[in-house]
């Protein structure tokens, strides 16, 4: 990008990526103390604070938050670990690994649905043990999902988690030259499992330490999959403290607000704890990783890891299958293990209502998406025209919105939405989305970005000297398989939001997600089957297409190019083959 | 191609310098039309500096003094846009995105008509013998074609002067004598000053040019 004044660029990108995250800090800091001009609240006091600490729900709440919040990322964590320590460079593997993208791509709260239409009573698992062996004709009265411990929404959260983890884990691993690794210390003796345990996964650590944190903030303040999934009264805190800010009577947004900042503190307060945990534990495993044992008893650990880990990968698959048998069902009794009769009903009856939320939901999405691929850009050219290779503002800026809670966070930036007249608007909803698909878009650029071979650029600008014509059409469509994957990703991120657009739309434009969500728990499995199916086709198509397109791009655009141009006849017909 | 005939390029007290080490000092050269002067030396003396300082893309922490002119005109002081250079590197950097045409007809300026693109193009790449590739990917051709098709590629653009940065050096040996004979034609029929910078005298040789060694600093 023939860029001029780059500083100023980019002090003014950092300010607009900075403003809404201030923004929705100070509009949710304030009311917590009783301070909100719009409800005539100008005093500051710690009311809210006090009725906080003062409600039995919060307490109850924060356990059931700080329960699956802290046990899901180790065991995603642990699962994660186990899986690539066993299957690396296996061929059976590499299926898995390919499989990883569109699983990512897939919303959470889709794959919540599947999952509950699995285990809930009456669900498939219970339908095909039943009656031949189970002896039930009816579903039981059990507790098998939205149960009071969390632990269907551990599971979910896990079912989400893990295979991220897994996909940064592969792709840090060139940083630490793990192949070689296993050979040296293969030659020494050591145990597949135990080299990991004692050599890579150390080294690993340190480098998927920011995604980890990411897992942790996303399962401490995750609405959407405890809304579907979680327990209800008491609920975890982010939907207590949701509950709260939809309260009619809005004094309860005071409690809310305190309670959103409570949140925060308990975010950093269990990163800081994590890593306390990991510095005691390194501690701990020191001196065992030098004591010359080949292998050990604790690698029966990763084996169960990765039993587990398949288990949980295979139930997310059977979640996914299960969305359109619903959605194609006429009727379907309970023990039967399979629907009595099909039809396209269901699908034709939902038709208006699942146009409307998918044109809604894709526009959405690509607006925002295409808006973050050219923010992306420009941050990454100005990244690389300014040659400071650490602490660029953009590195640790982009990761804040993803680390914040977006419960609070969102109602503090609605207060602004209202002020400036753009609440419930297209407009609102895709600049809320674009906080979110921003990030990982940019991060997912990033390598490949500053990696393109500038020198093609340079030449061509030597050979014609049109710069922003070329930085379009010789450096982007280069970068052009990188660009449709950041695409791709940061399609799926803003497909999969559910609070951004509960909120900005304010009810005036509901997506598939918001409407899957919805109506998960209580609503019609035929029609809530049709909604997350979509949901789940749309990232996985452009996840195909930005696998598909760009090796055969450039060999159909020669095959009809030639042929269309005007001048085609001067060319001798053999030099076209 | 261009026949004006005037092109001579000249090179006047040319110094370089990193960190006050001295790397070259007070180089003159001249080169007249359809003609390559070679300069050889050890890497590291700044040769490809010198090429990025004619050209007008010298990276910065260098510190390069001297004048250029081209037919009396000093172009040291314009920008690289404005010198009218065409500069070949070791890897021929063919945009894999287009075919081989597009690639030519890329570089054709802007002036030219629609057609008279295609056909010039298309005239180019008769030049290099593979017409019947016309509608190929560069990476579809072998690497001998691959450095002609950017040769042409670079003349298309209409250069006042040609800057070769040891274009031969990734080719096979055996290829190298019929691509460096292809290079040398070309330049003469284009008949515009060239400069070749190499560390290798068989390339310097076949140019049939004067040559200036440049010595390792004290």
């Amino acid at each position: 990008m023939p860029l001029k004044s780059v500083r100023f660029i980019t002090w003014l990108v950092a300010i607009l990526l900075a403003i809404p995250v201030l923004i929705g800090l100070i509009g949710t800091l304030l009311p917590a103390f009783h301070y909100f001009p719009p409800l005539g609240e100008y005093h500051v006091t710690f009311a809210a604070w006090i009725s906080l600490l003062h409600s039995s729900e919060f307490y109850s709440s924060l356990r059931l938050t700080l329960a699956t919040g802290i046990i899901s990322p180790i065991i995603a964590l642990w699962m994660a670990l186990s899986i690539l320590a066993w299957g690396y460079q296996r061929p059976f593997f590499q299926k898995i690994e390919n499989l990883l993208a569109p699983i990512l791509a897939i919303p959470h709260a889709a794959i919540a649905i599947g999952l509950l239409f699995l285990l809930s009573p009456s669900g498939w698992l219970m339908r095909l043990f039943s009656p031949w062996l189970t002896g039930f004709d009816r579903p039981p009265n059990w507790i098998t999902v939205q149960d009071p411990y969390g632990l269907s929404l551990i599971f979910a959260i896990i079912m989400k988690e893990m295979p991220y983890l897994l996909f940064i884990m592969l792709a840090s691993l060139h940083a630490i030259d793990a192949r070689k690794t296993l050979e040296v210390c293969q030659t020494l003796g050591y145990k597949r499992l135990t080299i990991w345990r004692k050599v890579l996964i150390p080294q690993l650590y340190p480098i998927i330490r920011m995604p980890i944190f990411i897992v942790i903030a996303f399962s401490l303040t995750v609405v959407d999959l405890a809304l579907v999934i979680g327990p209800n009264t008491p609920s975890t805190l982010a939907v207590t403290l949701f509950r709260w800010f939809n309260d009619p009577s809005l004094s309860k947004r005071f409690i809310a607000s305190a309670g959103s900042i409570a949140l925060v503190l308990v975010i950093a307060f269990v990163i800081f704890g994590w890593e306390m945990a990991h510095c005691f534990f390194t501690r701990l495993t020191k001196a065992e990783r030098s004591n010359g044992k080949r292998s050990g008893p604790t690698d029966y650990f990763l084996r169960l890891g990765v039993v587990l880990g398949l288990i949980t990968l295979s139930s997310a698959f059977v979640s996914l299958v299960i969305l359109p048998i619903w959605s194609l069902t006429r009727r379907w009794r309970f023990p039967d293990a399979l629907p009595a009769s099909w039809t396209l009903d269901n699908v034709q009856h939902a038709y208006p209502l699942l146009l409307e939320l998918s044109s809604n939901t894709l526009i959405i999405a690509i607006v925002a998406t295409v808006i973050a691929c050219l923010m992306s850009a420009l941050m990454l050219e100005t990244k690389r025209l300014s040659k400071t290779t650490k602490n660029h503002p953009f590195d640790w800026l982009i990761y804040v919105p993803i680390l914040l809670p977006q419960i609070g966070f969102l109602f503090g930036l609605h207060i602004l939405l209202i002020q400036i007249n753009l609440n419930g608007t297209l407009v609102a909803i895709i600049g809320l989305h674009l906080m979110y698909v921003l990030p990982y878009v940019y991060l997912s650029l990033k390598g490949p970005y500053l990696a393109y071979q500038e020198d093609y650029l340079v030449q061509a600008n030597r050979l014609n000297n049109r710069p922003w014509r070329n930085y379009f059409f010789i450096k982007l469509a280069m970068l052009k398989p990188a660009i449709l994957t950041a695409f791709a990703i940061g399609f799926s991120v803003s497909i999969a939001q559910y609070l951004p657009t509960l909120i900005a739309g304010d009810g005036r434009y509901s997506t598939l997600t918001t409407e899957a969500v919805a109506q998960a728990a209580s609503g019609d499995r035929k029609q809530v089957g049709s909604m997350a199916l979509l949901q789940a086709f749309f990232p996985v198509f452009i996840f195909w297409l930005a696998h598909a397109l760009p090796p055969r791009w450039t060999k159909w655009r020669l095959s009809i190019y030639l042929r269309i141009k005007k001048c085609y006849k001067q060319i001798p017909k053999q030099s076209l083959k | 191609m261009q026949l004006t005939g005037e092109n001579v390029l000249i090179i006047k007290n040319f110094s370089l310098s990193l960190a006050n080490k001295k790397l070259i000092t007070d180089l003159n050269v001249t080169i007249e039309n359809g003609q390559v002067v070679s300069i050889m030396g050890p890497s590291g003396i700044g040769k490809s500096s010198l090429l990025g300082f004619l050209s007008g893309t010298l990276s910065s922490g260098l510190n390069a003094q001297g004048e250029v002119f081209l037919n009396d005109v000093a172009i040291h002081n314009k920008k690289a846009q404005d010198r009218r250079v065409g500069l070949l590197q070791q890897t021929p950097l063919l945009f894999p995105h287009m075919s081989i045409l597009e690639n030519l007809s890329f570089a054709i300026p802007a002036r030219v008509k629609k057609c008279d693109r295609l056909e010039l193009a298309f005239e180019a790449l008769e030049k290099v013998g593979i017409k019947d590739k016309a509608n190929a990917t560069p990476e579809q051709l072998s690497g001998g074609q691959q450095a002609r098709v950017a040769l042409q590629r670079t003349l298309l653009s209409e250069p006042k002067f040609l800057l070769l940065d040891e274009p031969f050096s990734k080719l096979d040996p055996a290829l190298r004598r019929d691509v460096r004979a292809f290079v040398l034609d070309e330049i003469r029929k284009a008949n515009i000053p060239a400069l070749l910078v190499t560390h290798d005298a068989e390339d310097a040789k076949a140019m049939e040019g004067s040559c200036i060694n440049l010595d390792a600093p004290e």
